[in-house]
């Protein structure tokens, strides 16, 4: 398994290996077309499109799928899928300007789709995406819930003028809300616990030791159980497709090369130097702001090392907690501007282990870790809160100030 | 009464804010259903297919005489009779009260008792649990806790097999005892015990097959994860990168449209990291630890920064064409480099390409998840070692959250609000009240509000 070789493939070999390494392509990819698809597409064949455009669209669309976006209609998803080319920064302009009713293009549509095999690991991300998961998962941070945050519902059918009495009752409404899910939290890590102590011992896999709420209810409910079993059996399938394809996968690029030698009449001469007049502004502020962060960086950073000796070895854990927090937080900034680039789950939830307290223990993050990571976050946003209110307060203030016959006494405790 | 856009665009991101965390709620609500099933008694589930038994006891020993027991076993045979039928006794007695299940689990593990020799007794052993008091257990048979009430055939293997292995091989003695044990379990099997996890989760065992798959699986994934790095993976690299540079050569890239889109890109890119510097500038750091943090932002954001401008000058004609190496923010070689999604520079599998941080400065954007050499294909764990630490872990994570999406409401309140009540004018008598509710709403989360008075003058 994986020998290489790299003997001469000799013709025969190579007939065969093409078509073995598309089929392997295939049965890895969600919704794979079958072989015969990819070929009709070298040539353009019209037969081929629709399928080809379901797959991209199941391709590029986020997360695992789910009934409304399996119910778009083709051209709903055709537009989906072009637009979220472009969005990753797809090159040609050809696909964009196919018909939306998805009835041809099937070659343009074969290139994207070696484009966005070659750009970085798409199998094995769609894999992971909808992997089985067989532990008790917890996230460790927050990345992915703040993702989501989008804009508000549009159709509100609040047409009207609001009282602020209802705002205030939506902000406690929330409150209510968070704290009867704190509430749940931690009776469900009271369970959890249980579960993992009360199935100790039982787990096949020694550094696991104890059996996952999923692999319980599997053994009490065997209908489930048969239902993961099948699922984590196509899962492996797919699996041993997606290593398949690694070994073949060069006769695939050889042959996509003359795909895209078939495609040549997409080149479009090159304007010479169209967006350098736009780029000029955006490049100065770019460079401004760079000189204004080193000089901040090196003013703090004088200072920093000043003031700094060596502390030892909590304070060098309590560095690594807050160069992940900075990471963390720098990485969602930078979300903001790059649609769909950026860390794809980068932070996978974590499978729940109960250790012995005090044991070595194998590898895996440990709880105390993440919680001092996670306490330096509170504090962080803490203060940033107060920053914010504190802000407001002083703006308050001053508008009071400016309007004489009123007095305003501050809540208690202030 | 506030304006018509202002109240919108507020109650709007007010029930955003409360359906996301309703949807936390529901999720949570699922897997508490799930668990507390869990340590509750579980729910008979048997399997079909009964049998007309009259007296399969008999049957089965007939069987079993073939071998000469020994006055052991005679002995034991003997008290397990009686066991038997005190218990068929109480099953004659249950089985009118209620729905009878027993004939099908009787003939269920009778069925079992062929292909398994030595997993019939264990089971025998277990189903014969809940009379085991009185019945003596035989000297051979270490009677295990487990009388699995109604479990299908499948899972008592497992169990069985559980039972054996831990139990010692005691457990397989003296055969004719061990099989006229099975007798029993029909008995048992209106035992009104339940299974319960907490006392008999120690004895579970996954599936065969079950752990086949799984550990195939978790093989698989390394085995992907690990092929990234292999030969055949370079030449495939390089492959890849002909043919995207061969892509772009042959659209004519980059266009007029997708430069405008990049410049787009890059302007919010910058006045994003702007507001964001402007922020950390602002603040005023109360400890070592916000001043390091601020520290590391600033230079977070410098480098960021730094990608952005190296992206225009791939923009620009000069830069085009050519394979540059980067310095990324990469998490670990496997992560796709944001800025080159718009550049020829080939990505992920070119670890060679992206160079590692000096040191002191930003880190691989890493996360407590960890950027290694393959990050998230292989399992990752979390170990914990007492539900108050995991109670702890979860709070903190929920209150992190809680309290970035407070920030967030802040500060879209603050944008909204602020401006409502920045003309007393022309509110007129409303105005301290509004004011006052907004105060309450911006400083105090909502929770306390100050008091306003006005200053008459004495009537008299």
């Amino acid at each position: 398994m994986g020998r290489r070789r790299r003997c001469r493939v000799g013709p025969d070999e190579a007939t065969r290996a093409l078509p073995e390494a598309i089929a392997a392509l295939s049965r890895t990819l969600p919704a794979g077309p079958s072989p015969e698809t990819f070929r009709r597409a070298k040539f353009d064949c019209p037969e081929a499109a629709p399928a080809l455009w379901r797959l991209l669209f199941r391709v590029l669309s986020p997360g695992p799928p789910d009934g409304a976006s399996a119910s778009l209609s083709l051209e709903a998803q055709a537009r989906s899928v072009k637009s979220a080319l472009r969005s990753q920064g797809y090159p040609s302009q050809a696909l964009a300007q196919l018909p939306d009713n998805g009835s041809q293009g099937s070659r343009q549509l074969l290139l994207a789709l070696a484009w966005l095999l070659a750009r970085g690991p798409l199998l094995e991300q769609l894999l992971a995406q909808s992997r089985v998961r067989l532990g008790d998962e917890m996230p460790v941070c927050e990345c992915e819930a703040l993702a989501s945050p989008g804009p508000p519902a549009p159709g509100m059918g609040e047409a009207g003028h609001v009282d602020i009495r209802h705002l205030q009752w939506l902000m406690g409404k929330l409150r209510f809300r968070w704290r009867n899910l704190m509430a749940s939290q931690q009776e469900q890590c009271a369970l959890l616990g249980q579960i993992h102590l009360y199935t100790r011992g039982c787990h096949s896999d020694r550094s696991l030791g104890h059996l996952s709420v999923t692999e319980t209810e599997l053994l009490r409910d065997p209908e489930g159980g048969r239902q993961l079993l099948r699922r984590l059996e196509s899962e492996n399938a797919r699996l041993e497709a997606a290593l398949e394809w690694r070994r073949r996968e060069q006769v695939f690029w050889q042959w996509m090369d003359t795909v895209l030698g078939a495609s040549q009449p997409t080149f479009l001469p090159r304007s010479p130097e169209p967006g350098a007049r736009e780029l000029e502004p955006v490049a100065r502020e770019l460079q401004a702001l760079w000189e204004q962060l080193q000089e901040a960086v090196e003013a703090r950073r004088a200072a920093w090392e000043a003031r700094v000796g060596d502390r030892g070895p909590a304070w060098s854990a309590a560095r690594r907690a807050l160069d992940e927090v900075v990471g963390q937080d720098l990485a969602a900034l930078q979300r903001a501007w790059e649609p769909g680039g950026g860390l794809t789950q980068p932070h996978g939830p974590r499978r729940l282990v109960r250790t012995e307290a005090g044991a070595p223990g194998g590898p895996g993050l440990r709880a105390p870790e993440v919680i001092e990571a996670l306490r330096t976050q509170e504090a962080h946003l803490e203060v940033v809160l107060r920053q914010l209110q504190g802000h407001c307060r002083q703006e308050l203030a001053r508008l009071a100030r400016a309007l004489p016959g009123l007095i305003w006494i501050p809540p208690p405790g202030r | 009464m506030l304006p018509a856009g202002c109240s919108r665009r507020l109650v709007a991101e007010l029930q955003n804010a409360l359906d996301s965390c309703a949807e936390r709620q529901r999720q949570l609500e699922r897997s508490l259903r799930i668990a507390r099933r869990l340590l509750q008694a579980w729910e008979p589930k048997e399997t079909p297919a009964p049998e007309p038994t009259p007296r399969p006891e008999t049957n089965e020993e007939a069987q079993f005489s073939a071998c000469t027991p020994s006055p052991q076993d005679l002995q034991e045979l003997e008290l397990l009779t009686r066991a038997l039928e005190k218990a068929a006794r109480v099953r004659k007695g249950i089985s009118k009260a209620g729905g009878d299940k027993a004939p099908s689990l009787k003939s269920a593990s009778i069925a079992a008792s062929p292909p398994s020799r030595i997993s019939a007794p264990a089971q025998a052993s277990r189903r014969a649990g809940s009379r085991a008091s009185q019945t003596k257990p035989p000297k051979g048979i270490r009677q295990t806790r487990v009388p699995a009430k109604n479990l299908p055939e499948h899972r008592l293997l497992s169990v069985a097999d559980a039972t054996c292995k831990r139990r010692g091989a005691q457990a397989v003695k003296p055969e004719p005892g061990l099989r006229d044990q099975q007798m029993v379990p029909s008995a048992a099997a209106q035992a009104p015990e339940a299974f319960m996890l907490k006392d008999k989760g120690v004895l579970l065992q996954l599936p065969v097959a079950f752990r086949k798959a799984a550990s195939q699986n978790s093989r698989l994934w390394a085995q992907l994860s690990s092929a990234q790095t292999s030969d055949s993976a370079d030449a495939a690299a390089t492959a890849k990168a002909q043919f995207l540079q061969k892509m772009q050569t042959a659209s004519g890239w980059p266009s007029a449209t997708e430069v405008e889109a990049e410049v787009g890109r890059l302007q919010k890119a910058c006045s994003l990291l702007r507001l964001r510097m402007e922020e950390e500038l602002m603040a005023d750091p109360e400890d070592w630890a916000q001043e390091h943090r601020c520290l590391l932002t600033l230079q977070g954001l410098q480098d960021m920064v730094g990608q952005c401008l190296h992206r225009l000058r791939e923009l620009h004609p000069g830069g085009r064409g050519r394979l540059h190496p980067l310095k990324g923010a990469a998490g670990g070689g496997a992560w796709l480099l944001p800025c080159e999604a718009a550049s020829p520079v080939l990505t992920a599998v070119g670890e060679q390409l992206l160079r590692p941080w000096p040191e002191g400065r930003l880190p691989r954007a890493s996360s407590p998840c960890g950027g290694g050499a393959d990050p998230v294909w292989s399992p990752q764990l979390l170990l914990y070692s007492s539900p108050q630490e995991l109670q702890t872990l979860a709070a903190l994570r929920l209150r992190v959250a809680m309290l970035d999406q407070q920030i967030h409401l802040e500060k879209v309140l603050l944008a909204e609000l602020l401006p409502a009540v920045s003309k007393p004018e022309a509110l007129g008598p409303r105005w301290p009240a509004l004011c006052r509710a907004v105060h309450s709403l911006l400083c105090e989360g909502g929770k306390h509000f100050l008091t306003v008075l006005r200053e008459d003058a004495p009537a008299d």
